[in-house]
Order: C-alpha cells, then structure tokens, then sequence
C-alpha cells in the first residue's frame, strides 16, 4: 500500500481518510470475523456514555426508499466496560480510535470527556445530534448557544485529545453551529448526523418504530450531507469530517471537493462490510490514475464559478 | 461470500426455493444458521439498499437452499434472479439448533418458518432422532415441499387456518396433546405461535428451541436493531438476534417484548 491515501486530520495520522461512523460499527469488533480492520483509516465506536445504557424498546429499524430509520436509543455498555471490555481488543488493530461520546447533561459530557481523555485512544467525536433520545443529544445539538457551552466546557478539561463535534442536519442554518463549535474551540467536525424521518405501516396504521421517530440515513441523505459539509466549509477553518450516504469511491471524492478532510461511511458497513475496504482500494486507484498527489489536494476543490 | 444460482423454483405464487452453489458457506454452515443476502442483482442501484436474513432450508454437496417468500420489493428482486447469476451474502451467520442423537423429537413449522425447520429435520433424521414434524400454515399455499418433508420425518401433520390442507386449525393443537411424547421441541414461525409452542413445551417440562426472526440492518451484530429479551435467572438481558440468535431457548425469551 502507498502513502498516497495517508491523511492528517487534526493532528491525528490516519492511513487513509476512510473513517467507519459511529452506530454502524459497534466497537470495531464486530466486523473482525467479516473485514481487516487495520486497512481503515479508523473507527469510531458507539457512542459512549458515563453509565451503560439500555436503548428504545423494539422496533428499532426499517428500511426506507434507498436507506433506513433507526432509533436505537445510543444502547451502549457505558464507559467503564468500554475501556475494560473493548478497547483493549480494538486497539491490537492497526487503525486510528475515535471514541464516540455523549451525555444526558452537562456535567455527564465533560465526565465522560474526562475520563476518555486519559484513555489510549486517538480522537473524540462528541455526540450533541442523536435525533432518538429524549434527554441530552439533539437538545445540545439544536441550539447554538448549548452547542457552545458543551464544546467549551468539554474543551476545558480536555488535555491530550482533539475534540471533533458531530453535528445534527435537523437546523435551518448549519453554519451557525459550525461556527459555535468554533469559537468555543472544537478542533473538528463531523457532518453530518441522520435526518429525523418517519414510516407508517399503512396495514396497521402504526409506526413502523416504537419511537414513531427515527434517525434516516445512507444514499438517501447524501446530496443533503454534501449540501451541509459545503456550508460548515465555507463557515468554519477548522477541519471537517464529511458524513452521509457514502457508499462507493466517488462519493468520497464528492465530499473532499466540497470540503471534508476525511470521510466516515456509516450505514453502508450494514450493507455490506467489505465496502469500506472498496472504497480504500478505489480511492488510491483513481488518486493514482489521475495523478493526484494526495487525498488532500481534492479537499474543497469544487468548482462554483457560473 | 458469492455463490452461483443453481435454481430458482416457484414453488407456489408465495414461496421460492432458490438453490445456490458455494463450496465455502457449505464448509462453514451449520444448521439453524441463517444469511444476509444481497436481492439486488444489479449494482447499479441503492434500492433496496440492506440485504435480507434468510434462514438455510438445506445443504446437498456443494450447494445450499434457501426457501423465501415473496414480501416485497427485495424478495420480489430475488425472485427475479436467474440461473448462474452471481449473488453475494454475509454467512454463515448466528446460532445454530442444539444436535441431538437418537431422541424422541418434536419441530413446529409456520409458513415460512419451515426454511430451518427442513434442514434440522434432515440432520435430526440422520443422527437417529424420531422427527414428528407440524407444519401449520394459513392455506394450503403455505405449506410447501410436503413431498421432501415426508422422506425426512417420521410423522408429518399439515395444518391450516381454512382447511384447504391437512387438519383445520392451529399446528399447536395437534402437537399440543403430543407434547409429552417428545425429549425436545423446536420450532420457526410466527412469534405468537412460537410463544405458544413454549408455552405448551414448558408446561410439560420439555426442552425448547426457537428460531426468531426480526428486522434487521446488518446481520453482523453491530446495528443493535434486533434485540430479543431473554430472562437469565433475575436478569432480563438484551440479545441481538443475529448474533446471539436466532436461536433461543424458548423457555427463557421474554414473549412479551416480543409479541406486541
């Protein structure tokens, strides 16, 4: 393999910019028995959280016109169990950690900040978007202002991590929140989160997820993925993470042009798990073909002149 | 993993026997395990985007079985499949029956839900088990490869809602007065029905497996959109269908949670 893909994204040096999104990956383990997971970039587990939570009643997903709904409800094993339980297994893997995190409050971010601080992982991701959880998540995540004060007093305590800040698609103006994760001294962001969607059962007359609501994603949500990553582009210097309906290589390429410094494929590692790993193997061969030096001379090469 | 489409029979409007040729899965499967197959035989198009859990009805030398019944748009797809079409799947996937040799034992099948319960019969068969099947279906469109079924089992009963096959009524009832016969039960179908089977198996004291099928996006055990309830001493715990399913003993899943 070439150092063609090698990618440095705040700080961090990932082999290549194929990031595996957090909620589609469990915590890398899963995918063992199915892929090498030391050919991706890295990985961002689920998100995590001070104690282990249990998630939404059943069901929890369905399938929709080229994607799905989910509303797991952030079910994890809680802090303690990931550092003890999983981590020291994902990290015999060659690939960059990027822990996944989230709070119902204030208090409960800056802990589990804390405490993933000193951990031997490579970035934080801070969850403020989860469109399926009643308390924390999306309230941080729908108001400027709370956007601020999580990332700052999150950024306080943190020491030796960077912190990317994953934000929510379900805003009128994306910029505003890039912006606030900015100022407030977010080292990243990622972008973008699922879109707050809805199915009925039209036999039953029933939501087709107890939660009546849920998260949408893959192909579906690209085009508006690409549309918020141009607009965080334009708004903010810091770097961003681009997130949405990735499936293939030139997805990817479409995302670094309008801006994403690296990517994360989230609902395709579902479809199949081998496409992550295509998509690492196509990227470096059109790099290659069309004699582009790096990933990062495509990062916010899009062209709008009329 | 790819395998080649050896046949895909209509066996009825409804149900599908789709028979594919993979030296790997057939190494590597064992009975009650299921996969995720991809319905899309282009890869032109996102739509449908997840591939669909089938559960393995049977393996012959180097080919496998799978029996599918025509729900929507991704089943409908893989009807459309020809022969020698290339088709990819995650497998093999899940828990797999518990083998018993040379016992006395029972295996309930509803509608679709006879996909696993072939396989086991076959494989129950040849370890010396006495195999009663009950296969309940809603029509006699539901009950499919009767003939197949016949050479595998000691006993077949055939029931269904309207009549139109084998007795009228729920495959429960007959098997029902039975059940004290039996050192084990196992069972695919309908969550209520497999309810009722437990029921029934657990009021007699016999041993239970259940095959449980739920949505599910990756079959991998990452998505956590298949959980299953199971009671372990005081505990209810969260299983994930695919990983730790599908199946469970019947005895210990919390029906509740899973029939509403």
């Amino acid at each position: 393999m070439s150092d063609i893909l090698k990618t440095t994204f705040c700080g961090v040096k990932f082999k290549n910019p194929v990031i595996t999104a957090s909620g589609t990956f469990g915590y890398g383990l899963e995918y063992v028995k199915h892929i090498d997971i030391s050919r991706l970039g890295g990985i961002s587990v689920k998100g995590i959280s001070l104690t282990e939570v249990p998630g939404n009643p059943m069901p929890r997903i369905m399938e929709t016109t080229s994607g799905m709904l989910n509303a797991i409800g952030l079910q994890n094993v809680g802090v303690e169990r990931f550092l003890k339980e999983k981590l020291p297994a994902l990290r015999k893997h060659d690939t960059k950690i990027i822990v996944n995190f989230w709070g119902k409050t204030l208090e409960e971010y800056v802990k589990v900040a804390e405490i993933l601080d000193d951990a031997d992982v490579d970035m934080l991701e801070m969850n403020i978007s989860c469109p399926n959880i009643k308390e924390g998540g999306i309230a941080f995540g729908t108001d400027p202002e709370m956007t601020y004060k999580v990332t700052n007093e999150v950024k306080k305590v943190l020491k030796n991590k960077p912190l990317m800040v994953k934000l929510s698609p379900n805003v009128t103006n994306i910029r505003v929140f890039a912006k606030a994760c900015e100022d407030a001294g977010a080292d990243a962001i990622s972008a973008i989160n699922t879109l707050l969607g809805m199915a009925i059962n039209i036999h039953t007359r029933k939501p087709y997820i107890s939660n009546v609501t849920g998260g949408l994603s893959g192909p579906a949500i690209k085009p508006v993925a690409v549309r918020m990553v141009h607009e965080t582009f334009s708004s903010v210097k810091i770097p961003i993470m681009g997130i949405g309906g990735i499936t293939n290589w030139q997805d990817v390429v479409e995302f670094a042009l309008v801006g994403a410094g690296a990517v994360q494929v989230g609902t395709a590692n579902f479809v199949d798990p081998q496409i992550p790993i295509n998509i690492i193997d196509d990227l470096e061969n059109h790099l290659k073909v069309n004699n582009i030096a790096s990933f990062s001379e495509l990062v916010g090469k899009a062209d709008f002149s009329k | 993993m790819v395998g080649k489409i050896v046949r895909n029979q209509k066996l009825n409007d409804k149900y599908y026997l789709l028979e594919i040729k993979c030296e790997e899965f057939v190494r590597e499967a064992k009975v009650g395990q299921f996969i995720m197959i991809n319905t899309r035989h282009q890869d032109y198009t996102n739509d449908p985007l997840l591939r669909r859990p089938l559960g393995v009805a049977n393996i012959e030398g180097d080919k496998f079985s799978l029996v599918y019944m025509i729900v929507g748009k991704g089943t409908r797809l893989l009807s459309e499949c020809q022969k020698d079409t290339e088709i990819s799947f995650s497998a093999p996937l899940g828990s797999t029956f518990t083998l018993l040799r040379k016992k006395r034992t029972a295996l309930l099948a509803g509608g679709i839900g006879i996909a696993p319960v072939y396989w086991l019969a076959k494989t129950l068969k040849e370890a010396g088990c006495v195999v009663d099947l009950y296969y309940g279906g809603r029509t006699m469109d539901d009950v499919v490869l009767l003939e197949e079924l016949k050479e595998t089992t000691d006993h077949l009963v055939v029931t269904t809602d309207d009549g139109s096959a084998g007795i009228k009524g729920l495959v429960t009832d007959p098997f029902g007065e039975n059940v004290n016969s039996y050192d084990q039960i196992y069972a695919c179908g309908p969550k209520g029905m497999l309810r009722a089977v437990s029921e029934i198996a657990m009021g007699a004291d016999v041993p239970v497996e259940v095959s449980l099928d739920e949505r599910m996006a990756c079959g991998l055990g990452a998505c956590l959109g298949c959980i299953i309830y199971v009671k372990e001493g005081d505990e209810t715990l969260q299983k994930r269908c695919c990983v730790e399913g599908p199946v469970f003993d019947g005895s210990k899943v919390v029906w509740d949670t899973v029939c509403k």
